[in-house]
């Protein structure tokens, strides 16, 4: 699917690990570091603020909560993550200042040397967002896709040097 | 001769003549097959998205179309290439969930691009 979609990989959350098979196109979301870390590439993914801790790689951020907690909190190199399924239930009213969010949640992590993620929050393979989709929405922000996608693909291999190397195949 | 709203201009011996037709982009849409919603009422709530979202004149201005695409389940929709990127904003943004799986210049070309991707696999995991 991540083919069709053009995306190189997917984040799938671990509970569903047992369902498939350790690939190249594939990073574990994990709320902590479990055994099957081993074997997978993983990101240890945290949606509140007060688990957020120093081994947390992605932080999933509601878009409309106050950002001060954030601050006091967001280490260099965490990864903000904000979900499009999140947007998908609003009015278009909230979809405007839903974007208005997004793009200070970016402004706010390029100041402070953080990581946006924009992901598609899926929870089934028809919720997932296609590459050119994603780009659609960055540019409607006003964020350069070929620059998000650098960034996002620097990132990540940073996060994950060490544990790819180390991966079993 | 190309211009930046996809008009094409064809020199010819007697001077210049603009061929008007806009240019446009064909989805493939996929979407989950046991939904209380038919193809026409998907192709309604993504129409309404994209007026909420960008208003009615982008909306009439886009030309959105619902085409037959004879596979279960994806829906073929057309839209000016001008607007491409708000169409796919709006599909992003719509519920229930929709996703584009293949997107070309056109319907035959989609087609075959959808016709290549195994479609029974995509199904059975989406359902």
């Amino acid at each position: 699917m991540s083919k069709i979609l053009d995306l190189d990989i997917i984040g799938i959350d671990s509970n569903y690990s047992s369902k498939i098979k350790p690939a190249d196109n594939i990073i574990l979301r994990m709320d902590k570091k479990y055994p099957m870390a081993a074997y997978y590439p993983y990101l240890i993914v945290s949606d509140n603020i007060k688990t957020l801790h120093g081994k947390t790689d992605l932080f999933l951020i509601d878009p409309f909560q106050r950002k001060d907690a954030i601050k006091s909190k967001a280490k260099r190199g965490l990864g903000v993550e904000i979900s499009i399924a999140f947007a998908k239930k609003l009015n278009a009213t909230m979809v405007g200042k839903w974007l208005k969010e997004v793009k200070s949640i970016y402004e706010f992590c390029k100041s402070n040397d953080c990581q946006f993620i924009l992901s598609s929050g899926a929870r089934s393979i028809n919720e997932l967002v296609s590459a050119r989709s994603f780009e659609s929405i960055l540019k409607l922000i006003g964020i350069s896709p070929k620059n998000y996608w650098n960034e996002v693909s620097e990132w990540l291999y940073t996060k994950n040097k060490v544990r790819w190397v180390n991966a079993k195949p | 001769m190309k211009f930046l709203n996809g008009c094409t201009q064809k020199i010819r011996s007697d001077g210049l003549m603009l061929n008007h037709r806009e240019k446009r982009r064909y989805l493939a849409i996929i979407y989950e097959e046991n939904y209380v919603y038919r193809h026409f009422q998907l192709h309604e709530k993504i129409v309404e998205r994209f007026k909420e979202l960008f208003g009615v004149i982008h909306y009439e201005l886009a030309m959105l179309k619902l085409y037959d695409s004879g596979f279960g389940s994806i829906l073929f929709v057309g839209c000016k290439l001008k607007y491409l990127d708000y169409f796919l904003v709006s599909l992003s943004l719509t519920q229930p969930s929709l996703t584009v799986v293949s997107l070309s210049g056109t319907i035959k070309k989609l087609r075959k691009n959808v016709s290549s991707l195994d479609i029974r696999n995509i199904k059975s995991d989406v359902n």
